[in-house]
């Protein structure tokens, strides 16, 4: 409990470094934030190009599909991936001046979480324009962004200490993450893979995550309650571990870095 | 039960509390960096276990002015950035009463791209304020300083004494209750020197606690009534300023 009064305590501090990540993003950069929604775009592009006129894949608006597959998953990758980075960027200030070291994690997700509520733009702005329209399911969305929040703060929590004993971590995260990427259904439809395989998806927290949110926007039909609920306890319940792994290894970072 | 006792007694009495405090550093000869270093080059794990700290007993009392002094190395810093929390000890306690800022190194956090204004905000929200005890102190900053119209300017564009009176400007006026400072009072031209020394014994007639590592006998006179001598990561000597500085130059002569 002594964490979040330390937390509200600091809440500017939080405030601004999500504030500067968001920022940092797009300054010095000559389309700003217009490449929040070019790149995400031009990587719809690459990939509908790739599996439905290479690879003849038969799904209906495979873009559509694509995108929301895509979106969410490039909010987890990118987050997961500067979580690796954060603590020996913010080396400096660590060895420094004291704060909760917990703020540099949770401002990289939260500021991810932002650039990703932007991003959702680019899917309703598909589902529209592709004819799909909306749904009153699309209310199921803040539930399953908790849901996202919480797995990919957990492993922020454990990633971004571990990075500062063990630098080549991060490396290997550039690799696993692009093993997870065809091991979530993104580009192909869970019900086509083999059912002999299935459990890898199914061991895999972004399976529900993508799946839940290709129902309220792709599919139109609500979600599936129970895995949803089940990963939000599970999510929960990690987080704290996570942090308690955290705080643990949080001692060493001055020395460390 | 007893024990809480004389625990309550403490907190009540004393700002800083140090018990029996050890830390050691791993000193790496050549330190493999990465895994596979760490499988091929067994010997490049090669390190030394450096005492810095070795047993430090030290109470501060509240509203006390106490001065670190000691050679290069005595372990003068490491003790502060104990106190502070950047780093933990490996045996002992070290108990905090209060709410405590540290000036170990001005202006870590700037961030160069942005305004001077802003920066005032993002560093001072490191040492835990609100916006809204920011905006309060932002004037009085902004004044001490002396940087005027430059405060919009981006940082980068700041020379190096203009840095460092913003940086100290809002380090000294976070308005803690303890304040520990790493060697920061060589900050900027001497007009600038002897207005941090006049806050600093501002925030002392308010009674606030602070703790100096310093190599300037001349700024420990003008500001401590107590000075700690550290030698080899143990105290030689702790006492009257006057007393401890004394004999601290007779010996290092």
């Amino acid at each position: 409990m002594n964490v979040f009064k330390e937390l509200y305590n600091y809440r500017e501090l939080l405030k601004t470094s999500v504030k500067k990540e968001v920022r940092s993003k797009y300054k010095n950069s000559f389309l700003g934030v217009v490449w929040s929604f070019l790149n995400p775009l031009l990587q719809i592009m690459v990939y509908a190009i790739i599996f439905s006129l290479i690879l003849k894949n038969k799904q209906d608006n495979y873009a559509i599909f694509l995108c929301c597959g895509i979106i969410p998953w490039t909010f987890f990758s990118i987050a997961i991936n500067k979580s690796a980075f954060t603590m020996i960027e913010n080396g400096n200030i660590i060895k420094k001046v004291y704060f909760p070291r917990e703020i540099v994690p949770i401002s990289v997700v939260t500021a991810e979480t932002i650039n990703f509520l932007i991003s959702t733009l680019i899917i309703l702005g598909f589902v529209i324009v592709g004819g799909i329209g909306l749904s009153k399911y699309i209310l199921f969305y803040p539930i399953i962004l908790v849901a996202q929040y919480l797995i990919i703060l957990t492993i922020s929590f454990v990633i971004s200490s571990i990075c500062v004993y063990f630098r080549d971590l991060q490396h290997f995260i550039g690799i696993i993450l692009q093993l997870l990427f065809y091991a979530a259904p993104i580009v192909y439809s869970q019900d086509t893979i083999p059912v002999e395989y299935q459990w890898i998806l199914k061991y895999n927290p972004m399976t529900y995550i993508i799946n839940a949110y290709r129902d309220i926007f792709y599919y139109q039909k609500s979600v599936e309650i129970r895995p949803l609920v089940i990963l939000i306890i599970i999510g929960i319940l990690a987080c704290i571990i996570g942090y308690k792994i955290f705080n643990k290894l949080q001692k060493g970072f001055a020395e460390q870095l | 039960m007893k024990e809480s006792e004389i625990k309550n007694n403490n907190m009540n009495q004393y700002a800083i509390c140090v018990k029996d405090v050890y830390k050691n550093f791993n000193v790496y000869l050549d330190k493999a960096n990465t895994i596979k270093e760490k499988l091929l080059f067994l010997s490049r794990n090669r390190k030394e276990r450096r005492e810095v700290l070795k047993g430090i007993d030290l109470n501060i009392k509240k509203g006390e002015a106490v001065a670190l002094i000691g050679t290069n190395g005595s372990g003068k810093s490491t003790l502060l950035k104990l106190m502070t929390k950047i780093l933990y000890p490996n045996s002992g306690l070290i108990e905090v009463n209060g709410k405590l800022t540290s000036l170990l190194e001005l202006g870590a956090g700037f961030h160069p791209d942005f305004s001077g204004r802003e920066n005032i905000y993002f560093n001072a929200s490191i040492f835990g304020l609100t916006r809204k005890e920011i905006d309060e102190r932002l004037e009085e900053i902004i004044n001490f300083s002396e940087l005027k119209s430059y405060i919009d300017n981006p940082i980068r564009t700041y020379s190096s004494g203009m840095f460092m009176r913003l940086a100290f400007a809002v380090a000294i006026n976070v308005n803690a209750d303890i304040l520990l400072v790493d060697e920061i009072l060589s900050v900027g031209d001497e007009h600038f020197q002897n207005k941090c020394i006049e806050k600093m014994l501002e925030l002392k007639e308010q009674g606030k606690t602070m703790v100096f590592v310093t190599h300037s006998m001349e700024s420990v006179k003008k500001l401590c009534n107590r000075a700690v001598w550290l030698y080899n990561g143990e105290i030689e000597m702790d006492g009257d300023a006057e007393e401890v500085i004394k004999k601290y130059v007779e010996v290092t002569r």
